[in-house]
């Protein structure tokens, strides 16, 4: 009934076992040597990708998106930090103003209330010199706009900044590139000098070096005044240029244009800024209470008021500005990310279901030459995982750009952080295993008989 | 013999026996023992068997062919033997194992190390190479990337593929997805060759080929299991297993 003899055809059981140890049993459950079943997942999940170029560029945009906000916004901020922290940092922390307004006003009702507050003169001034014992060095300074002309050259509102004395020009944190500052005596005069920042030999000297500007006559507000000294550029921040300014002796701004005159709403001419330097950061927070109480004696405030009738801040006040509405932009941002990564993750989700059930053939075939659940598992994790991966790394490259188009624009510098790159490629890939999950895990239990039949 | 283990069992319905594998009274060469297998489908408020009380055993080394009108259930019979599907009731040694107690994974594994498909309609993976298609057992055993490709390599040139390796399965005829279809079974050295209607997308010229490929490797000690409804291509084997409304009908060794 058998061809053969039985020795040959029915060999023992061991002798069989035998035969086909060439694929020992053990070596076959060890786990290590499952890196073929999951390199063969990467190259199915690749060819996939590859096969359906267009369905995976779309899948993709949603990730791309929310990577593109969280990368671009977190890389401006951190440029944005350090502009912030190195202009801020130059005034240091033991300077404080004395003014009307805040620099900052949030409501229309505040800005009403501060209006109506009485200006800081030149005797508030000269109170908080005298009275002062902590204080170091201090100055006053008013700011106005005016019409700059130069031959052909004019422009309507340049800033003007009054100041005296000359050591404003250190509270200031400004340095001379060409020329000199004007003396005090000239200062205490109010000769008809200036100093100006970079941009105004940019705009008003085109042919000439800051040098050769030196010594040449403005004509600003309608008043003649020689340059005697050019500053050092400061840059720029929030896009707004830090030297495209003229200063000139108070006593000239008082001779020139007379004080307490409102031109517009904006600049405080009518009301000096007072600055108040110490000679270390320890003294700051005495020398802030005795002017306090030197302005709220001469506002004629008692106890019970609660507003000062004036404004003493130092630069904190900006830096904690800032940093309350870079905080508010992280929050936007991060919420704006998180909507399109789950919609991003959705997207992916749907295309795997896609997939998977056009490929239900195939996980038939799989499963029938021996594909366990977790290597169809991992097939399609695989896919989704490189989908939203591909999509992060897009998400990076495309944030970068972005941030360094606007570092071009607005002018701070730009840093490129590999743990942003990494969170953005990372959070993207867990969009993807969560987004995988439940379709790898339909194909995973898919009926392997049900599975060949499909077409 | 048939008859009176279904007897048996129909008897102690309900109860649940755990026989014992029927190769331990001596007979090492006994490949497959199927006792009793049930397999029922719930139709909503029916019940439908598919095999009701199917018992029979296949030596190593023997060439069966199963027929059967459709609806028999030799489509159930082959799913059963081929391990993608477990009975409802009944047991079913394979090479010693039981694998109507086994779950997914467990399965899987069968399949991969015991048994070798070809199918029909050949069930290629379309985008694979006939190499990689026949690598596609050991990659999901395990066997290393060089060994691979030389037992794939070994595998196709068994079927006379050597020169169709980096091929496609759409840049090759129908025979020769097959032989691919035939390489990829054998590739792992599996305890059975189980071939579901393998000629019945052929003309008969290649059909016959295939059929002589089946007979080669029958000769090299392979055991084949042919399901066809064809009476012709079952003729080619040495043992013909009819099914009939999900019964044996008849267990015939006709060479």
């Amino acid at each position: 009934m058998f061809p053969r003899s039985e020795s040959q055809l029915n060999p023992p059981l061991e002798q069989t076992v035998q035969r086909r140890i060439i694929l020992p049993a053990k070596v076959r459950s060890l786990s290590f040597l499952r890196i073929a079943a999951v390199w063969e997942a990467f190259l199915v999940a690749l060819s996939s990708l590859r096969q359906n170029k267009l369905r995976t560029g779309l899948t993709l945009i949603g990730i791309i998106v929310g990577v593109t906000a969280v990368i671009a916004v977190v890389t401006i901020i951190k440029g944005l930090d350090q502009t912030v922290a190195q202009t801020f940092s130059s005034q240091g922390s033991t300077v404080f103003t004395v003014s009307k307004r805040p620099r900052v006003i949030t409501s229309r009702e505040d800005f009403i209330k501060f209006n109506k507050r009485k200006d800081i003169t030149e005797d508030d001034a000269q109170a908080i010199f005298r009275l002062c014992n902590v204080c170091w060095r201090s100055g006053v300074a008013a700011n106005d706009a005016v019409p700059v002309k130069r031959g052909n050259q004019k422009a309507d509102a340049i800033a003007l900044r009054a100041i005296a004395p000359t050591a404003m020009f250190d509270i200031d944190a400004v340095a001379i590139d060409a020329g000199r500052f004007w003396s005090e005596t000239e200062g205490a005069s109010g000769q008809a000098v200036c100093v100006v920042g970079s941009d105004i030999i940019t705009n008003f000297f085109p042919y000439e070096t800051p040098d050769q500007a030196v010594g040449q006559d403005l004509w600003a507000g309608g008043h003649r005044y020689r340059i005697v000294g050019v500053l050092q550029p400061l840059g720029k921040i929030f896009g707004v240029s830090r030297d495209e300014r003229i200063f000139i002796p108070f006593a000239t701004y008082k001779k020139d244009y007379g004080l307490n005159i409102v031109r517009g709403t904006f600049n405080t001419s009518g009301s000096l800024v007072v600055f108040v330097q110490t000679e270390s950061s320890d003294q700051l927070e005495s020398a802030e209470d005795q002017v306090r109480a030197v302005m709220r004696n001469r506002r004629g405030k008692t106890f019970k008021d609660e507003d000062d009738g004036f404004a003493l801040e130092t630069e904190d006040v900006f830096l904690n500005l800032y940093s309350k509405a870079t905080s508010n932009i992280y929050l936007v941002t991060i919420g704006v990310a998180a909507i399109s990564l789950v919609v991003g993750g959705i997207v992916v989700m749907n295309i795997m279901l896609v997939s998977v059930t056009e490929r239900t053939k195939e996980i038939g075939i799989r499963k029938a030459v021996g594909a366990r659940r977790k290597d169809i598992m991992t097939q399609f994790l695989i896919e989704a995982v490189m989908v939203t991966a591909i999509g992060g790394a897009f998400g990076v490259l495309t944030g970068f750009g972005t941030a360094w188009l606007i570092a071009l624009a607005i002018g701070f510098p730009l840093l490129f952080s590999v743990w942003s790159a990494a969170l953005g490629v990372g959070v993207s890939s867990i969009v993807g295993v969560i987004s995988g999950l439940w379709p790898a895990w339909r194909a995973a239990k898919l009926d392997p008989i049900e599975a060949l039949r499909a077409e | 013999m048939t008859e009176a283990t279904v007897a048996t069992t129909q008897d102690s319905a309900g109860v649940l026996i755990k026989p014992k594998m029927p190769s331990s009274d001596g007979k090492a060469d006994l490949l497959i023992a199927m006792q009793n297998i049930w397999k029922t489908y719930d139709m909503g408020a029916e019940k439908v068997h598919a095999l009701h009380g199917v018992s029979f055993e296949v030596r190593r080394g023997e060439y069966l062919a199963i027929t059967g009108p459709s609806g028999s259930g030799k489509s159930t019979l082959m799913n059963l033997i081929g391990c993608l599907d477990t009975p409802s009731q009944g047991d079913y040694w394979l090479n010693g194992k039981n694998v109507s107690e086994m779950d997914d994974d467990e399965l899987a594994r069968i399949r991969n190390q015991e048994v070798g498909f070809v199918f029909q309609t050949f069930n290629l993976l379309a985008r694979a190479t006939a190499l990689h298609n026949v690598e596609l057992p050991l990659i999901y055993g395990g066997v290393p990337g060089a060994k691979r490709h030389e037992m794939a390599k070994q595998a196709l040139s068994e079927v006379d593929l050597t020169d169709r390796m980096m091929h496609r399965p759409n840049e090759l005829s129908g025979g020769q997805r097959q032989r691919v279809a035939i390489a990829r079974a054998l590739v792992n050295h599996p305890s059975i060759l189980l071939a579901d209607e393998p000629t019945g997308a052929l003309d008969t010229a290649t059909s016959y080929e295939i059929m002589n490929l089946f007979q080669k490797l029958h000769d090299e000690g392979n055991t084949i299991i042919l399901v066809t409804h064809e009476h012709d291509i079952a003729a080619r084997a040495h043992r013909v297993i009819s099914i009939r409304d999900g019964l044996i009908e008849k267990d015939e060794q006709i060479r």
